[in-house]
């Protein structure tokens, strides 16, 4: 049996803490000294843990203000309003503004919410109307979220200047990568409307009838849109909803609907990238 | 310790530690929001119910870490031990924040569609085969269901009748939490970003946590094969050293052949042998000092009398006890552990039994 050794932290008399008793001097300043630094670290973790969040991208939701829009209302693949561009439109700060020589401008019409779509839209098909609400804009695209009121989208009863009807000019088959976001949401009404963190709004926002847009990069870098239909050129087929917000690589018929670009898919040509 | 329940047992402590978290968390938030408001503006905005859900979420997840680091750190060093003594107050707060975020993350990113919320966190993704597309909100709330257990079973009401083994072990659950929440969002929010602080971040994180643990349980494993392992009789006794190599109302920690530890203590000229295991958390009373004749835990303060383990009245707790010799000059404690509150002959510090 051989001795242990005196362990000299044992021998000297560390302050003792007991919660419901005073506490020891030096551990107050211990404490006053630790708190303060933890507190400091605390704010450092925070300003590092916003400043790495990345630049959602320009994109505007102009909810303060509702307006009135007059057009051509155009049912299929989605609700939309073919609209005379106003002369000196003053609503979209430059940024915004879109680089286009187009004699019609095209608004995806939407609902509050994460719905699109109301009674009676099949009727007003070719029709002019008179559209209230809100814009959203991102990248010169530009959509109208409808005032709840059901006169928010109504026959116009006076003539207007129509607009020139867009024409549907086949491109070919093409291959895309990029990432199938709600336009909503990416159009401005949430910021980031895109990535992991988005992808069950996104899928809540489509299946609610929001249009679905891919959203890919030219050779500069540059969005490039483009409005996503089934293969008969009605609304995405929700075979395609797993895939939303996902890196994906999809292939399908591209045609120009005037300033859009619209994809017609089908679900089994999109994989996961 | 109590007779009663009561919802909490307020002391200048506790409000001091109380509102040092309410003050870090406001501290957290304000910064979070201030920067991400002051460096995303105008067009280039990010929404503010994003922004509160991700400083909510990130708030949430520092002070897991927090807590996380506790305990190895009051291990280490015994100054951090007033930063365990309120600790289940800080998960509670920490379980809100976490509510909060779930709260405001369900309601933007789940609400005002075609579905239900509920349905729509449950259904809208499930790829589950998939890394890439992952629904990582599962695991989000998964971890929210742990620690809402947790939470709610932090009283000592549940401690009790739990029993103190079944409490610890749920409550160990809490880093099978901190895996899920780690998936949640590496996931989540770190697969969305793609950016390199955030990777960061959590790295340092889990690194900070794994190496506190690490080291406490190095320190751990060294005093134990070091303090008083020596057997003699058969295996029975267990030697403990020189009466003076027990600090006065101090403890010298020994383990019985088993593994189990012996909290062998010096007062009054009396020594006496305690398991060093509270029954009230697990603290370790080893590291605890006797005050006012009484053994006192250093966790939590819960008192027990050195001779035969029991609270003072009007208490009622229990801890086992070891009979004690001094052979030689030496002290000695049996392995075997009595009943808990079996009172026992102290033996005498300067040479055999009081």
């Amino acid at each position: 049996m051989s001795a242990l050794p005196p362990r000299p932290s044992a021998l000297s008399e560390p302050p003792f803490y007991v919660g419901y008793l005073p506490v020891p001097k030096p551990l107050a300043a211990f404490l006053w000294l630790a708190v303060p630094i933890a507190l400091s670290i605390l704010a450092i973790v925070a300003i590092a843990t916003a400043r790495s969040q990345r630049d959602p991208g320009g994109a505007v939701w102009n909810d303060a203000k509702a307006r009135e829009f007059h057009g051509i209302f155009i049912a299929r693949p989605y609700p939309m309003l073919l609209v005379r561009p106003t002369e000196g439109d003053t609503s979209k700060p430059d940024s915004l503004k879109r680089d286009t020589t187009s004699s019609s401008e095209l608004f995806l019409l939407v609902e509050m919410g994460k719905h699109a779509g109301r009674d009676g839209l099949s009727a007003m098909d070719g029709k002019p109307v008179v559209a209230s609400g809100w814009t959203l804009e991102r990248d010169g695209r530009r959509m109208i979220e409808l005032e709840p009121d059901a006169k928010a989208l109504a026959l116009q009863e006076t003539s207007i200047s129509v607009p020139p009807t867009p024409v549907i000019v086949p491109r070919g088959r093409v291959t895309l990568q990029g990432e199938i976001v709600d336009s909503k949401c990416y159009l401005g009404a949430m910021k980031p409307g895109e990535g992991k963190t988005h992808k069950a709004c996104a899928t809540l926002c489509i299946r609610g009838g929001i249009p679905p847009v891919l959203v890919t990069r030219d050779e500069n870098e540059a969005r490039v849109y483009y409005l996503l239909v089934d293969p008969s050129g009605g609304p995405l087929d929700s075979g395609a909803w797993p895939f939303i917000g996902d890196p994906v690589e999809v292939t399908g018929d591209f045609e120009l609907l005037g300033e859009f670009r619209v994809l017609k898919l089908s679900p089994r040509d999109i994989s996961r990238r | 310790m109590s007779t009663g329940y009561v919802a909490v047992q307020w002391s200048r402590h506790k409000r001091l530690y109380d509102a040092s978290v309410a003050i870090g968390i406001a501290i957290y938030l304000g910064a979070f929001v201030g920067v991400s408001k002051a460096f995303w503006a105008g067009e280039h905005g990010i929404s503010d119910e994003v922004i509160l859900i991700r400083a909510l979420g990130s708030c949430a997840i520092v002070l897991l870490h927090i807590i996380l680091c506790i305990g190895p750190l009051a291990r280490l060093d015994p100054r951090f031990i007033p930063i365990l003594y309120n600790r289940r107050h800080l998960g509670v707060i920490t379980f809100l924040v976490a509510l909060a975020h779930a709260t405001v993350a369900v309601g933007y990113y789940h609400g005002f569609g075609v579905l239900n919320p509920f349905r729509s966190l449950l259904t809208s993704n499930t790829n589950f085969s998939s890394l890439r597309a992952f629904p990582f909100e599962i695991l989000g709330l998964l971890a929210l269901l742990i620690m809402f257990l947790m939470a709610a079973t932090s009283h000592d009401f549940w401690l009790k009748n739990l029993s103190a083994s079944t409490w610890k072990r749920l409550h160990m659950l809490v880093y099978f939490a901190y895996g899920l929440l780690i998936g949640h969002v590496a996931l989540g929010a770190l697969q969305a970003d793609r950016g390199s602080i955030g990777p960061a971040l959590m790295f340092s994180g889990l690194c900070i946590v794994s190496g506190l643990h690490i080291a406490a349980g190095l320190k751990e494993y060294r005093k134990d094969r070091g303090a008083g392992t020596l057997v003699v009789d058969a295996g029975e006794w267990v030697d403990v050293g020189a009466p003076d190599e027990i600090p006065t109302d101090r403890a010298r920690t020994v383990c019985a052949p088993k593994g189990e530890r012996i909290a062998v203590f010096r007062s009054a000229g009396s020594i006496s042998a305690v398991t060093n295991i509270c029954a009230h958390q697990g603290g370790p009373i080893g590291e605890g000092k006797v005050i006012d004749g009484c053994i006192t835990c250093p966790w939590h303060g819960w008192q027990y009398r050195p001779q035969d383990g029991c609270s003072p009245p009007p208490f009622k707790e229990k801890i086992a006890t070891y009979q004690v010799r001094i052979v030689g000059g030496r002290v000695q404690v049996n392995a075997r552990p009595l009943p808990p509150g079996t009172p026992t002959t102290p033996a005498l510090a300067s040479g055999g039994l009081s």
